[in-house]
């Protein structure tokens, strides 16, 4: 039962991931992110990561895809305006891309398959809040500079473009 | 599990669900009624007696109104998004909790669906993919009012479920669970000897907080700002009919009483009677099973009474201008959130863990 | 063990599902020219990472990789909110978010 619905779920995560790189609409590319993510979200639930399972519906589905679906509602684009690259080079793309893959499974084959196999264990809150805070405070810390930083970024990146002052003669 | 365990489970979900869709007509009724007495006119009083079946007349008339779609519009999209709205707004009840056991066939059962360790965060996380339907609604619709209305949607919910969460924050820290199964029954007893021991009296700025970013989070005026009908026709379900339509409306009933829900569940005690421990209840009944009803019956009403303050809101203030809209939260709520997550933090600090 | 044993235990599966995802996200991201679905892509990858994250850190019993994870989407929420800023100032400028078209930056 639950094997059966982790595969359905990753085949629904990849196919839909398929639906983000081909579609020819960047808002059926935005959907299909949304339920690539919500599937993503869903194998976290069935190990267990409960909490990780959240905080990927509540942050990336519930507000970073919004923001990109604002985006894109936002400029309207009327026609499709994806040019396809000349086929040639679409295939060395593609081939490359899944050599590179393929090595990746390989690697991961060898280096974790030998790893013990610990009966898969419950990640609750308590464990990863109190690592955050303690272990991790400093990481934790720069990171909240980081996102002042990047507030006052995006200000000055979206603010309405000053009018000319006069100049006085 | 057992196959009684799996027919057990499915029948606490369709029951709840149920339960909880009956929520649509009750406020359809209450709704105009109380529209009718603050406009100082009758109401529906044709359908029936006091107009009690009028909701029974609006489902028969959106059932069997026609069902157009407009030309040039994204056909999947525009059919898809009413169920998008109302998918999550169904899901996000199964984390309520709504009363404490009943034992039944000689069995322990919950009256909640699933009791998620997460379960806080599994509500504000499937609430918020409600947007979606609104969004991609409006834009499928193919006119301008609809995608005016769905990107003003996307940017109040976005604004609005960060004081939201940060009034959360502050419930947490107090009872240090994110089950709401465990934060309703450490609300039982008093609190200073002569209040109810309920969320609202450790965290009063954290309910105010929440209050009204759940008006903004499920469009209810004096924030419906996606659907003004004065500046966008109906916003973005202008070229919405029929049962489309009605199912937008099922799915704002439907949000509506989950944040009364979890209102009453994280500031109001839950199922608690005020100041009545439920083991002095169970002597008095004598039987768990009536406990049981009583403590639905008490939910129900807690309920009922933030629908009601929904409603009576909604025809007494008038609607907000979009730039204060976004004020409002920047301005005042997100830093009112924040010094609550202070506050809360210091005092609890110096009272060793209790507020 | 053969293809089929391989694909029959978990740990495999997901590595699979991580590297198709990665592989997915990479390709969009060469393949495609509108900026917005490169972002797009730019997210499978880095949620490709995750899955291995999120596996790794349950299969050793540690949550170093569950925190890992809370910093990845927290930088990858202030990359997608700079990154739409650079886009939507990018269409002021040209009128079009086709990568191709800012080979060059100058007006």
């Amino acid at each position: 039962m639950k094997e059966a619905a982790f595969a359905f779920f990753s085949l629904f995560t990849l196919l839909t991931a398929a639906g983000v790189v081909l579609s020819r609409g960047v808002v059926y590319s935005a959907f299909n992110l949304v339920l690539s993510l919500f599937g993503l979200a869903i194998l976290y639930l069935l190990w267990g990561a409960s909490f990780i399972s959240m905080i990927q519906i509540l942050i990336y589905a519930g507000a970073i895809v919004v923001l990109f679906v604002f985006v894109v509602m936002l400029l309207n684009l009327e026609k499709p305006q994806d040019i396809a690259p000349p086929w040639i080079r679409g295939i060395l793309t593609g081939v490359s891309v899944w050599g590179l893959c393929f090595i990746l499974l390989r690697v991961f084959s060898r280096s974790f398959g030998e790893m013990p196999s610990v009966e898969p264990q419950k990640a609750s809150v308590r464990m990863i809040s109190q690592l955050l805070f303690s272990q991790y405070l400093w990481p934790f810390e720069i990171l909240t500079v980081f996102l002042l930083a990047l507030i006052v970024g995006i200000y000055m990146l979206a603010r309405p473009e000053r009018e000319t002052p006069h100049e006085s003669p | 599990m057992e196959a009684f365990d799996y027919i057990l489970s499915i029948s606490k979900v369709v029951l709840i669900l149920v339960g909880v869709i009956q929520v649509v007509p009750i406020m359809i009724y209450v709704e105009r009624k109380v529209a009718a007495l603050i406009q100082d006119r009758p109401g529906p009083n044709r359908v029936g007696p006091l107009g009690l079946f009028q909701p029974i007349a609006d489902a028969v008339k959106f059932l069997f109104k026609e069902d157009p779609i407009p030309l040039n519009t994204n056909r999947f999209l525009y059919t898809l998004a009413p169920f998008l709205s109302l998918l999550p707004a169904c899901l996000v009840i199964a984390a309520l909790p709504i009363a404490d056991k009943a034992i039944l066939f000689g069995r322990e059962i919950y009256i909640q669906i699933t009791d998620l360790d997460v379960s806080l965060i599994y509500i504000l996380a499937i609430g918020s993919l409600g947007v979606y339907g609104i969004l991609f609604g409006g834009w499928a619709s193919n006119n301008k009012y609809s995608l005016i209305g769905s990107l003003r949607s996307a940017s109040q919910m976005v604004s609005y479920e960060l004081p939201l969460g940060l009034a959360v924050v502050g419930t947490v820290m107090v009872y240090g669970t994110f089950s709401l199964r465990e934060m309703v029954l450490q609300q039982e007893g008093t609190f200073l000897g002569f209040l109810p021991n309920w969320g609202i009296f450790y965290q009063p700025l954290g309910f105010l907080v929440f209050l009204v970013a759940s008006f903004a989070e499920t469009n209810r005026l004096p924030f419906d700002l996606p659907e003004t009908e004065a500046e966008l026709v109906a916003g973005f379900h202008t070229e919405y009919g029929s049962m489309k339509f009605a199912t937008f409306f099922m799915a704002e009933y439907m949000n509506l009483a989950t944040m009364a829900g979890l209102m009453t569940v994280m500031y109001f005690g839950g199922w608690h009677l005020p100041w009545v421990k439920d083991s002095q209840l169970l002597e008095w009944l004598g039987s768990q099973n009536l406990l049981c009803i009583v403590q639905i019956i008490t939910y129900i009403v807690k309920v009922a009474f933030f629908l009601f303050l929904y409603v009576l809101i909604r025809w007494t203030l008038p609607r907000f201008r979009f730039d204060q809209l976004m004020e409002l939260s920047w301005g005042s709520l997100i830093p009112l959130g924040l010094i609550n997550i202070l506050l809360s933090a210091v005092i609890m600090y110096f009272t060793g863990g209790k507020v | 063990m053969s293809l089929l044993e391989k694909l029959n235990s978990i740990d495999y599966w997901t590595h699979f599902v991580a590297v198709g995802l990665f592989g997915l996200g990479l390709l969009g991201f060469l393949i495609r020219r509108n900026a917005l679905v490169v972002l797009m892509c730019l997210e499978l990858m880095l949620n490709a990472v995750n899955l291995v994250l999120v596996e790794l850190s349950l299969k050793t019993g540690t949550s170093e990789g569950i925190i890992l994870v809370v910093f990845v989407i927290t930088v990858a929420a202030a990359e997608v909110a700079v990154g739409l800023a650079i886009i939507l100032n990018l269409y002021r400028l040209k009128k079009t978010v086709d990568i191709g078209v800012f080979k060059n930056l100058t007006r």
